[in-house]
């Protein structure tokens, strides 16, 4: 009864039980037809060994007398007693089987058989065989014979069927067990499938009865919940007494539908509460929206004024400023226009003011209404009729309201006029004070950024200034900071670092990374900047590790009163006086011992021939020595003084056409005579070798680079002097094979004093002055000199010289001759000058006339025609100058194809050149060059085929 | 007779020093530069060196260096146009013993030479 109750409580639990019982029948079923199966199969099984088993004992037994007959056999035909006993053998193997055979024997027909078997073996093994044994060992062969005839061969055919037809039984009840049991497992198997049918009706009989049981209820509960959701009244037919849930649900079910229709009563009232208050909200709100508007537009002024406030303190840009001004003032004042002029300056902002109306105001700025705020320095309004493009569309009059605001400067000026207008209304007197504040503002903003831009102004004069020192300098507050540097300090460190606002540290740090000598820099600039050592001139001198730069450095404190405020610290560029320095002391020490070394020959030889008796031979070889080392201590100082006068520009030339072959064969045979490991050689590709030079100067150009070729290739070898045209120039090549120059020196070779400074070089001697010498030479012949060289390998020096044009291999009368019949008339104011001319050109051969003053020349060429002229420009004693002598001369069809060379201190040569002149000479300018343009002109046209010859040449 | 090792790359004043010595019967052997004077050096033996500062291969100051590696007995005088102090103290402290400055006198030079070699 209880397990009863225990079930009916829960559905769960009744679902569960039906669910057990099932699986129970199930499993019972399912055993009961397994172990039937078993069963059977057992049985089988069993049956069938024991007939298997008889069926080997018969098959044995009928071997085992087949073996008996046919050794039986054998024995009467060949009397072999072996065969006997063999046969006698078979019988105890017979008793054996007989044996195993009665075990399994049950039937009657077995025993029939098991008796017809003893029969016969006792027949044929006791009383047959043995009897025909007897008869044939006594040799009576027919009487066993007689034996076999009378029934014993009959009596064992029939045993042997007997045991075939045994055998065949129990094969045939074998094949009747299989069958039986085949039809045994059908039937179980029938019997199974009849089970399962079973179960599945059972199965679907319980699930009708749970369907039937909670299924209803619960459609009854969805229908009423329908019913009760739609708002009607929900009935529950389900039977509340039920023990189980759906009972519970139908009692909760029920409580809740009353529940709710007591609630529904409730909020219907509460609704009508709260439309009320809703309505009064509504109105509350729109009171409060109000408000907030008027808030919001507070705000917004409250925030533009902030904005204006913003701009004008936190930029120092002034048009910015001033445009933010107008905007933000005319947002807040509500204007339509407005404009900011600064009354010292012409900057000015505006809004909606074009152009044309801020220059009209500006035209009177001081008259009328601009006059009256200047002077009263108080904002006021004024109405006036709106002007056309402010009416718009409208026919009828309009009114426009003015606002002008002073903006006053920290010393009370009107530093700048707001001036708004304004079509929507009046402004109010009330704010007046508002604006006035907010003028107030912008005037202190306005005071400070053109206080700023003085500073700035000021500031970046500053910086120009330091910029245009040639030092680098750099100011460094007391705590270390930098606070300026220059651009030769970026410039000399290479430094794109922004220095400013570094710590110094950190410039030493960055600096004393390229400087040899780093850590003592960095003493010395931390003692330069400390409070309390003052550094009384001391410097500090460093070279840069990345290139041949030397710097010197000194600091010097900065003061305001009495109170020290930084340090200024100057690095100074002294490389080139280093350079120099350093050369003029090597320069000293070269010179001292290349002097030293003649002066001791001659000092030594002659004491010996003051002090000892020699043989007249050594007497002579001392005495030429000392004149051939006085000879070359002259060449030494001569090398010496002519650096000198080059330096002082007191050099002089005397300058004549020249070939140049002879010069270099001369020089070529001077200096092979000293050397015997060097062959120099002489290759000129042209003939064409005429230079305007000085000969002695220039033998010494080809003495200096060829010696230097010999001094410079110690191991001897060839050196190659090779003359040819080149790009218009005459052009001589040294080439020698010896140590070459090294890439960094190439520039440096042809520098006074300069001497590669290598150990190998130190060795040969000389002044460190003859390249120098070579240049300065070649560069009073418009010549160059150049050097390319590969260290180790050898160098070639290129020597230059302007060709002279047309000119042939002619004796040196024949070159007179040329220039004497040629008339110049010379134009030239300055009498002292124009005799100078002249006399360089009766020097040079020509025939020369002189004038004063050009109309005089233009005058006297209507008679007489020259071959050329050398005009002045400026001509003071003339009414006319240079210049028109020119166009006069060019405009007559006799005179416009004389040439003209024009001799003046106006540095004018294009204006020159187009007006025909054929050569420029620009004062000063040395009497040679004169004689040389002229000559150059004439051969030119002579090769041209003019004719130059006119009939005044035959005076 | 005394034997003397000259180093000095200028001939004329090798001549000068030869000459001068040899009438006072020394034996006076020549190098025309630094090595040259070193081989002679390592295979003859000397009374004295003189040598001269500046010479090609190896100057004289290299060439004293040198021999002051393994000799330091030989006495070495050091003939030179540069006369300034500090390179008579480079001379001296390379281990030349005595110092004479160009252009100098032969017969002073005959002199301290001879005053060198009475020491012995």
């Amino acid at each position: 009864m209880k397990i009863n109750q225990y079930f009916k409580k829960s559905l769960s639990r009744q679902f569960i039980a039906l669910i057990g019982v099932f699986i129970l029948f199930f499993l019972v079923g399912t055993a009961i037809i397994y172990l039937t199966q078993q069963q059977l199969n057992n049985k089988y099984f069993e049956e069938r060994a024991e007939l298997v088993k008889k069926e080997r004992i018969l098959v044995e037994i009928d071997q085992s007398l087949n073996i008996a007959l046919f050794d039986a056999r054998g024995y009467v035909a060949f009397g072999s007693e072996s065969l006997k006993s063999s046969t006698f053998a078979q019988h105890p193997e017979i008793r054996k089987l007989y044996k195993d055979l009665e075990k399994t024997s049950t039937t009657d027909e077995d025993k029939t058989f098991l008796k017809e078997l003893r029969e016969f073996t006792d027949y044929y093994f006791i009383e047959t065989f043995p009897k025909a044994v007897r008869y044939f060992e006594m040799g009576q062969k027919d009487k066993v014979t007689e034996i076999a005839n009378n029934g014993a061969t009959e009596r064992i055919n029939e045993f042997q069927d007997l045991l075939t037809k045994e055998i065949n039984s129990i094969n045939k009840q074998l094949d009747g067990k299989v069958l039986q049991l085949t039809n045994n497992q059908s039937l179980v198997q029938t019997a199974f499938i009849l089970f399962i049918l079973l179960i599945l009706f059972i199965f679907f009989v319980i699930i009708r009865i749970m369907v039937k049981n909670v299924g209803a209820p619960l459609s009854e509960f969805a229908f009423a919940a329908n019913e009760i959701a739609k708002g009607n009244d929900g009935i529950i037919k389900v039977d509340s007494n039920r023990d189980d849930e759906l009972g519970a649900l139908s009692v909760a079910f029920k409580k809740m539908i009353n529940s709710v229709q007591e609630k529904e009563q409730d909020l219907l009232a509460q609704n009508e509460e709260l439309i009320a208050q809703q309505d009064e909200l509504q109105a509350q709100q729109t009171e409060l929206e109000e408000v907030l508007e008027a808030i919001q537009e507070n705000e917004q002024k409250l925030e533009q004024r902030n904005e204006l406030t913003n701009t004008i303190s936190n930029s120092l840009n002034k048009q910015e400023v001033l445009d933010s001004i107008v905007i933000n003032m005319s947002r807040i004042i509500e204007a339509d226009k407005g404009l900011i002029l600064m009354l010292n300056e012409d900057t000015y902002a505006s809004f909606g003011v074009s152009k044309l109306g801020v220059k009209q105001f500006k035209d009177n700025l001081k008259s009328g209404l601009n006059e009256r705020l200047i002077i009263f320095k108080k904002p006021f309004t004024i109405k006036r009729e709106m002007v056309a493009e402010e009416k718009g569309f409208h026919q009828l009059v309009g009114f426009s309201y003015d606002l002008y605001i002073p903006v006053l400067s920290s010393t009370n000026e009107v530093s700048a006029i707001l001036v708004f207008s304004r079509l929507s209304g009046a402004f109010a007197e009330k704010s007046m004070d508002e604006y006035e504040a907010l003028a107030k503002q912008i005037g202190i903003s306005l005071d400070k950024i053109s206080m700023y831009e003085q500073t700035e102004t000021a500031r970046e004069l500053n910086q120009n200034i330091l910029n245009t020192i040639q030092e680098g300098i750099q100011l460094v507050d007391t705590d270390g900071t930098i606070l300026q540097v220059n651009k030769q300090l970026c410039d000399m460190f290479q430094s794109g670092l922004d220095l400013v606002g570094q710590p110094l540290k950190y410039w030493i740090q960055v600096a004393t990374e390229t400087m040899e000598g780093g850590e003592e820099f960095f003493h010395f600039i931390n003692r330069a900047i400390s409070n309390d050592a003052i550094l009384d001139k001391e410097t500090f001198t460093f070279k840069r590790k990345t290139e041949n730069k030397v710097f010197k450095v000194y600091s010097e404190g900065l003061y305001e009163g009495d109170k020290r405020v930084g340090t200024v610290v100057v690095y100074r560029d002294i490389t080139k006086e280093f350079e120099v320095d350093q050369m003029k002391s090597e320069f000293v020490s070269t010179v001292s011992h290349e002097l030293r070394t003649p002066l001791a020959s001659i000092l030594g030889f002659t004491e010996l021939l003051i002090n000892r008796q020699l043989k007249p031979d050594r007497q002579q070889k001392y005495l030429s020595t000392i004149y051939n080392e006085t000879k070359r201590l002259t060449a030494l100082i001569n090398d010496f003084l002519d650096v000198q006068r080059m330096e002082s520009g007191k050099q002089t030339y005397e300058k004549k056409y020249v070939e140049l072959s002879p010069i270099i064969h001369k020089v070529i045979g001077n200096l092979q005579i000293n050397t015997n490991v060097h062959h120099i050689t002489f290759t000129p590709l042209t003939e064409n070798d005429y230079i305007l030079g000085d000969r002695s100067k220039i033998e010494q150009v080809f003495t200096n680079v060829i010696s230097n070729a010999i001094k410079y290739s110690p191991n001897g070898g060839d050196i190659h002097v090779k003359m040819y045209e080149k790009e218009g120039q005459l052009t001589v090549d040294v080439e020698d094979h010896g140590l070459g120059i090294p890439e960094e020196a190439l520039t440096k070779v042809f520098s006074k004093f300069y001497r590669i400074d290598n150990s190998d070089r130190r060795k040969i001697g000389g002044t460190g002055l003859g390249l120098a010498i070579v240049q300065e030479i070649m560069r009073s012949h418009e010549g160059e000199v150049n050097v390319s060289s590969k260290y180790g390998e050898g160098s070639i020096f290129t020597l230059t010289f302007p060709i002279v044009e047309g000119k042939r291999k002619e004796t040196d009368t024949e070159k007179r001759n040329i220039h004497s019949g040629y008339k110049i008339f010379v134009i030239e104011d300055d009498k002292s000058l124009g005799e100078l001319i002249t006399q360089e050109l009766l020097d040079s051969g020509f025939k020369v006339q002189h004038f004063i003053r050009g109309l005089e020349a233009l005058e006297v060429m209507t008679r007489e025609i020259p071959d050329a002229i050398v005009l002045d420009i400026m001509l003071e004693e003339d009414s006319i100058d240079g210049w028109s002598i020119m166009d006069q001369l060019k405009s007559d069809e006799q005179l416009k194809n004389i040439p003209i060379i024009v001799s003046t201190a106006l540095d004018e040569k294009e204006k020159g050149f187009s007006l025909g002149a054929i050569d420029f000479l620009v004062k000063p300018y040395k009497p040679s060059q004169l004689s040389r343009a002229i000559m150059q002109t004439l051969l030119n046209i002579g090769k041209e085929g003019q004719i130059l010859v006119p009939q005044e040449q035959e005076k | 007779m005394k034997r003397i090792l000259l180093a000095e790359d200028e001939e004329v004043l090798r001549m000068l020093v030869v000459d001068t010595l040899e009438d006072e019967d020394y034996k006076v052997d020549e190098a025309s530069d630094g090595q040259e004077a070193l081989d002679l050096f390592k295979n003859h033996e000397y009374d004295l060196l003189i040598v001269d500062y500046m010479m090609p291969i190896l100057t004289g100051l290299e060439l004293i260096e040198k021999i002051r590696e393994t000799n330091l007995d030989i006495k070495i005088m050091m003939l030179s146009a540069k006369s300034q102090e500090f390179e008579i103290e480079k001379v001296l402290s390379a281990g030349a013993n005595y110092f004479m400055a160009k252009p100098f006198s032969p017969l002073q030079l005959l002199e301290k030479i001879e005053e060198i070699l009475d020491e012995n």
